[in-house]
């Protein structure tokens, strides 16, 4: 868990981040001189339509892809510095991750998932921790089955057992619910924000669900690869309102 | 990490199993050559051991040739016989405890039925019995010594085979007339039955002596020291009473110089086995290489997400060796536990083709075991090694969806120069080597050739795919054509399957056109030198009264004699060949090209091949050094220079010249031509020599057709043997039609949905699977008889005359490889029809 000093340096932050693909006449700017900070134990959400370069901006800040120019921090950390030894340390280490699907390696059970982090790096469970999120994210008796043999849901929920048990700095999910039902989207969403409110945990989360949204502190929004809005404490009918502007 | 390695592995159990054969079959091959060889090792050596434990010293005749006892074990016709009065001085000798002479030669036994027992040269013993039981390796089992001239002592495998026993009366083939003699006893060799498949025939030593032409000398004495006597001196002892030319040596050295040949035998023997062998796992090592590279490629999302939670290349790199090293454990483990097996079936396969070996219980030796799992184990992490990079390039971010990508194009630049290099130095040194010619460029270009078709088969896989298809594709109609383009959408997967077969049909038809190009060479140098009506030959040696009994045949035109004997020529061992001169040119034709022939040979001269003369810079009129290995040195002059021919050696003189430089030697042939309007001259052949059923008796079709036979013979055996890589290589076609089946499941479920039925589901996959094996099978045969015909023709000096392309035989490959390959696909096409539609759409 970060201490009180810092509380001072942001879970993550772009500066001047710009992503390009393609030459010539086809360049395409997923991100264009992208400057933004998360705070830390904030739940942000990041939004915007596709090809918005919201997922750019994440994969890049979260070591998963290079940008062309400008920088990202992870922390104190920036990523351009590190060598592939290094990202990988730093995504086992500080960086938890939950995609939309296929989180899961489909051979192991939802218990040998969950510690995957921990058996890469060779280091011990802490079997009480381990024990506090799989109570709290109600899964306790599905730990011997394989994701197979797992509701969306409880995928989703396993795969976020697994980013939180390094206790990393930084959750990044990217549309986490997006092929979950409404009760089981609810019960992901809830689960998050209570991580930030109790344990301080720090979330970014890309999605295009306003409802979803509503569950941040804070929405930045991006459209052609630019921060075009930034809304705290985000209801749903406010982040709606904004979308409707940016469509205009 | 070790726990997702382990349970990808399990979870993926078929595939791996499929894998897994390839070595298998490689290893239990390696297992059963060695297994067989260490078999044949101890029980040789330990024959060795028996006949020579006791002997404290031979007295022999020194041999002037050099070379001699590397090839032949002890073999009596190389040495000075000794006389036999040289015995009564040992035995003065203090010390000597007992001293008995020796004396061998050809006895063949005829079974009751008149056929002769036994059949290759060195594999009827005539001997004298020692009746000393302490120096004899023999032991007298029943009955008695043989004591007088009419005795003989047989070995007992031989009586109860054959049902003969003590006081019976049986007929023996002997250098002169066959004779009758009463069974005395029957014998064993040591503990065994007889020495390993030889039959024994023994006689008492004056017999022996009479019956071998030996009256006066020995062949060897054998002498066995008191007990307590200084060892080292008895010997200088010996050979201080010993003439010039006579040599007394340990009975250690003696095994020794045997143990020496039959090393050399043995590891001739497994060396070729093992080269077998190695193509079987070569092309296993292909299979491999191909399934962890679909394998990895299927896998590429899962491995893509261990690295976003934080797996390292290492441990990427690190679980995918395991996971080869695991296989080819497993593997090796089950191939050496069949290499059992596979010994007993390399034993009936050579037995099949005439080779028979000596039968004992298998010897299983640590060494087997190691290098049987270091082969297994090397080659899988070998194959396993490119497809194991590729698995450590992929990027975390293919764990999205959006990002999976099929490197398929790897380097295609290195490979189009690297092929093309290849393919240039192979083109370069097959030119040269089949002008020249010289079999070792060819050898190279060969090589070159095939690392060449390799590497370049991928880049034009697709384009003959495609033409090769296109017929069968008319033929079936959409789902053909569905097939056809499955086939070569990935032409670096494709050319992949279709290599293993490419290889294997490739040695098959290189050994195709040589084996045909030797057949018909032979023919041709037998109608080339033999212009005689019927040739004489056994099995080895034959009776000198066979000559004088057909010479006196009413019909008989002319008759010459056959020997082959070796002799030193110019400092190296060679091959002589002789031939009895009057009446030559009716029998022989001798393409004489310079000085004379018949008459050269009738003047007590040497007749040299071209080639030879060539290379040991020779030419008529040279006078040369000689020396042969029982009458010494001495020169010759070269008579006459003649075209090369397979049938008749390159060196030649007349028989009274060998006949005076060889002792007792045995006849090889004997050509007969019969006058002009001689009828039914074969009946009255076999009538005359009824007497010696170890004959055979052909006409000169008939001798061609045996030649031919037993070229065929052998190459049957090397099909068999290459037939276990086409396994292999075909193992390979199932195991990736198997895994492209799974990868395309959605596909197929698409195709069902929309409407096309199970039968034609099965078509298309079995499109796929011709087109693959054909793609292989022609590119094989194609490569695979250029370079045939290629080493053929550079081998026009050592005996293949003729490049003969065997089209049927060819042709009849290519058919196979298809049918094989819808053999092949059975599997693939039957899980293909019958996968669940609706399950395979709904997978993500």
């Amino acid at each position: 868990m970060p201490s009180a000093e810092e509380d001072l340096v942001p879970a993550a932050r772009a500066v001047e981040l710009t992503k390009t693909y393609g030459r010539g006449e086809a360049v395409v700017r997923a991100l264009d001189d992208v400057t933004v900070a998360f705070e830390r134990a904030r739940f942000t959400a990041v939004m915007g339509p596709s090809g918005s370069g919201k997922s750019t901006l994440m994969h890049c800040l979260a070591g998963l892809d290079t940008p062309t120019s400008g920088q990202a921090f992870v922390g104190e950390k920036e990523l351009g510095r590190l060598d592939d030894a290094g990202l990988t340390q730093l995504r086992r280490d500080r960086i938890g991750f939950v995609f939309q699907a296929f989180n899961l390696i489909p051979t192991l059970t939802a218990e040998e998932n969950i510690s995957l982090p921990a058996d890469l790096a060779g280091a011990h469970l802490d079997r009480a921790w381990f024990d506090e999120l799989v109570g709290s994210l109600g899964i306790a008796d599905r730990l011997g089955h394989r994701p197979s043999e797992l509701s969306g849901g409880q995928q989703q929920r396993v795969a976020c057992a697994r980013a939180l048990i390094s206790r990393p700095d930084l959750l990044f999910a990217d549309e986490p619910t997006g092929n979950l039902d409404s009760s089981a989207s609810a019960e992901l969403l809830e689960f998050l924000r209570g991580s930030v409110d109790e344990h301080g945990q720090s979330v970014v989360m890309v999605t295009h669900d306003p409802h979803g949204a509503s569950y941040a502190d804070r929405v930045v929004f991006l459209a052609d690869g630019r921060v075009v809005g930034d809304l705290q404490a985000p209801t749903t009918d406010a982040v709606l309102e904004q979308m409707k502007q940016l469509g205009s | 990490m070790a726990r997702v390695t382990l349970k990808g592995m399990l979870a993926r159990k078929l595939r791996l199993t499929l894998t897994a054969l390839a070595i298998v079959v490689g290893v239990m091959f390696v297992a059963g050559t060695l297994i067989l060889t260490d078999t044949l090792h101890r029980t040789f050596d330990g024959l060795v051991g028996t006949a020579y434990r006791n002997i404290s010293f031979e007295i022999r005749g020194q041999t002037t040739l050099t070379g001699v006892g590397n090839a032949s074990p002890n073999s009596t016709a190389d040495r000075r016989p000794i006389p036999d009065t040289l015995v009564t001085v040992v035995r003065r000798l203090p010390g000597v405890g007992y001293a008995y002479g020796s004396v061998a030669g050809y006895a063949q036994f005829v079974a009751r039925d008149g056929s002769a027992i036994g059949g290759a040269a060195h594999s009827n013993e005539g001997f004298s019995f020692d009746p000393n039981s302490q120096l004899s390796p023999l032991r007298l089992v029943r009955g008695g010594a043989p004591t007088g001239p009419g005795e003989v002592v047989m070995d007992r495998a031989t009586a109860t085979k054959y049902g003969f026993t003590v006081g019976d009366r049986v007929r023996v083939l002997l250098p002169g007339a066959p004779q009758t003699f009463r069974i005395s006893g029957l014998v064993t060799f040591g503990d065994d039955g007889n020495l390993a498949g030889t039959t024994l025939a023994g006689f008492s030593l004056t017999t022996a002596q009479a019956l071998f032409n030996s009256r006066g000398h020995y062949d060897s004495i054998n002498v066995l020291a008191k007990p307590g006597t200084d060892q080292v001196a008895l010997q200088r002892a010996i050979a201080d009473v010993l003439p010039p030319g006579v040599e007394v040596v340990s009975g250690q050295t003696i095994a020794n110089e045997l143990y020496r040949a039959i090393n050399n035998a043995l590891s001739f023997l497994s060396t070729a086995l093992l080269v077998f062998a190695f193509i079987s796992l070569f092309v296993g090592a292909f299979t491999i290489a191909n399934t962890f590279t679909i394998t990895i490629g299927q896998r590429t999302r899962e491995l893509a997400l261990l690295r976003v939670v934080g797996a390292g290349r290492g441990q990427i790199l690190r679980s995918v060796l395991a996971e080869a090293a695991i296989t080819g454990l497993v593997a090796s483990a089950i191939g050496l536990g069949l290499g059992v097996l596979a010994a007993l079936g390399l034993k009936a396969l050579l037995k099949g083709f005439g080779i028979t070996l000596p039968s004992a219980p298998l010897v299983f030796e640590a060494r087997t075991v190691v290098a049987s799992i270091a082969v297994g184990v090397g080659v899988t992490l070998l194959s396993a090694v490119a497809p194991a990079r590729r698995a450590v390039r992929i990027p975390p971010i293919a764990a999205l969806a959006e990002h999976v990508e099929d490197t398929a194009q790897a380097h295609p630049q290195e490979r189009l120069i690297g092929g093309g290099t290849a393919l240039f130095i192979a083109l370069i040194a097959i030119v040269k080597g089949v002008l020249k010619p010289a079999i070792g460029l060819v050898g190279l270009g060969a090589l070159a050739g095939f690392i060449a078709a390799v590497l370049l088969l991928p880049l034009f896989a697709g384009p003959l795919a495609g033409g090769l298809g296109r017929p069968l594709a008319n033929l079936t109609g959409a789902p053909g054509s569905i097939g056809l383009r499955n086939a070569t959408r990935n032409p670096r997967r494709t050319a992949q399957t279709a290599a293993a077969l490419m290889i294997g049909l490739m040695l098959v038809s290189t050994v195709a056109v040589l084996g045909a190009s030797l057949s018909s060479s032979a023919t041709q140098s037998i109608d080339s030198a033999v212009s005689a009506d019927y040739v004489i030959g056994g099995s080895g040696r034959f009776s000198d009264s066979v000559f004088p009994t057909v010479a006196r045949l009413p019909g008989v035109s002319a008759i010459t004699a056959v020997l082959t004997g070796q002799f030193d020529f110019k400092g190296s061992l060679e091959s002589l060949g002789a031939v009895s001169t009057p009446g030559l040119s009716q029998t022989v034709n001798l393409h004489v090209t310079k000085g004379r022939g018949a008459a050269a040979l009738a003047a007590g001269e040497l007749l040299v091949d071209t080639t030879t003369a060539r290379s040991d810079h020779v030419h008529v009129g040279s006078v040369v050094p000689v020396t042969f290995a029982q009458t010494g040195s001495t020169t010759i002059r070269v008579g006459g220079i003649f075209k090369p021919n397979s049938s008749a050696g390159s060196y030649i003189v007349s028989a009274r010249y060998f006949l005076a430089h060889f002792d007792h030697p045995l006849l090889d042939a004997v050509l007969v031509r019969t006058a002009p309007g001689t009828r039914h001259f074969g009946a009255t052949l076999n009538r005359a020599l009824a007497a010696y059923p170890n004959l055979t008796i052909d006409t000169r079709a008939q001798f061609e057709a045996a030649q031919q036979g037993s070229v065929n013979q052998l190459l049957g055996l090397v099909y068999v043997l290459l037939a276990l890589a086409v396994l292999v290589a075909l193992i390979g076609i199932v195991n990736t039609l198997m895994l492209s089946v799974f990868e395309r499941t959605r596909e197929i479920g698409l195709l069902r949905a929309v409407g096309m039925r199970r039968g034609q589901v099965r078509a298309m996959i079995r499109v796929e699977a011709v087109v693959v094996s054909l793609l292989g099978a022609v590119v094989g045969v194609v490569v695979g008889t250029a370079l045939g015909a290629a080493l053929a023709s550079s081998l026009r000096n050592n005996g293949i005359t003729t490049v003969s392309i065997p089209f049927a035989s060819l042709i009849g490959f290519l058919v196979l490889s298809a049918l094989l390959g819808l053999a092949a696909a059975s599997w693939p096409a039957r899980r293909a029809a019958n996968l669940d539609v609706l399950a395979a759409i709904a997978v993500e």
